[in-house]
């Protein structure tokens, strides 16, 4: 029996079918509609999906691809993984969910997220609050919100999800460079971008 | 803390049984285990560690980090005693 695998929910006026290189093989996303909010789906045949490196890739490929068709298109991304017994299952989940999923939408309507790790070497000695102080300076006053993902290893000086206006790219992009010149001893890994993730807050329970 | 509360609520612990959880928790820590598998991809994605090496650490810690769980739920559930 094949289930619902949910990558993120849109206006359904922008819900649209497509082709993709999507979760476990499937080839078809497509929406499910409940008045007027949308998930967008794939078939699956089971209710836990492995989280596979490939897997987790073909998720955030989907929702970039959502996300850019026909200019931008607002998502609301769920994490990997999220599976639904059947359509009907799904459907109650909008319904109960349609205020929050359309207020989301409208908080990050028109913004990416993009991440950025910087990271030192083993032997490094760096002031690293001169470094987070300088890139608080570059980059917050560009987005519209950040939130910090932890240092989970010794070697991370900081890392930091930034919510950025599509209109912002050029000067977000622009700041990095400036960071990277500052700080050549550094290694700073960029990323994105996402659909905004981190500044969402909606948890569901599947099934 | 741990200690504190735990010889608060169940007298009949004592401090070994204590330090052997302590221990244990130290042994099956969920939190490192999964602090050191987002090192290892951050480290594979900065071309600092090889795919075969990354692979290789990513199923070892995968395996830690479900027998670190297993320990947890069983201890929670009451089917593992700690015994000095």
């Amino acid at each position: 029996m094949s289930h619902r695998y949910v990558y993120g929910v849109v206006n359904a006026d922008e819900a649209i079918e497509f082709e993709a290189d999507a979760v476990a093989g499937a080839e078809t996303v497509y929406p499910i509609r409940h008045r007027r909010v949308a998930a967008l789906v794939s078939d699956i045949e089971t209710t836990e999906p492995e989280r596979t490196d490939e897997d987790a890739k073909r998720h955030d490929d989907v929702l970039r691809d959502i996300m850019q068709m026909n200019g931008s298109r607002t998502v609301v991304p769920m994490q990997f993984g999220m599976v639904f017994e059947n359509e009907r299952a799904l459907k109650n989940v909008l319904r109960g969910g349609s205020r929050a999923f359309r207020r989301s939408i409208r908080e990050i309507e028109g913004s990416v997220e993009l991440g950025l790790k910087i990271v030192s070497d083993e032997a490094d000695s760096v002031d690293r609050d001169e470094v987070r102080t300088t890139v608080a300076n570059e980059l917050e006053s560009v987005a519209d919100d950040a939130v910090d993902n932890g240092l989970f290893s010794d070697r991370l000086i900081l890392n930091r999800s930034y919510l950025v206006d599509h209109d912002d790219r050029g000067a977000f992009d622009e700041a990095i460079g400036r960071i990277e010149n500052d700080y050549p001893e550094l290694k700073v890994q960029y990323t994105g971008p996402f659909a905004p993730y981190s500044f969402v807050d909606i948890r569901i329970g599947a099934q | 803390m741990f200690v504190l509360d735990d010889l608060l609520v169940r007298p009949f612990v004592s401090i070994v049984d204590a330090l052997h959880m302590l221990a244990l928790n130290e042994l099956y820590d969920v939190d490192a285990i999964e602090a050191e598998l987002k090192e290892n991809q951050l480290l594979y994605e900065l071309d600092e560690r090889s795919e075969a090496e990354y692979r290789q650490r990513k199923e070892e810690l995968e395996a830690e980090l479900a027998l670190a769980r297993e320990i947890h739920e069983e201890f929670a559930s009451g089917r593992i005693e700690v015994k000095s």
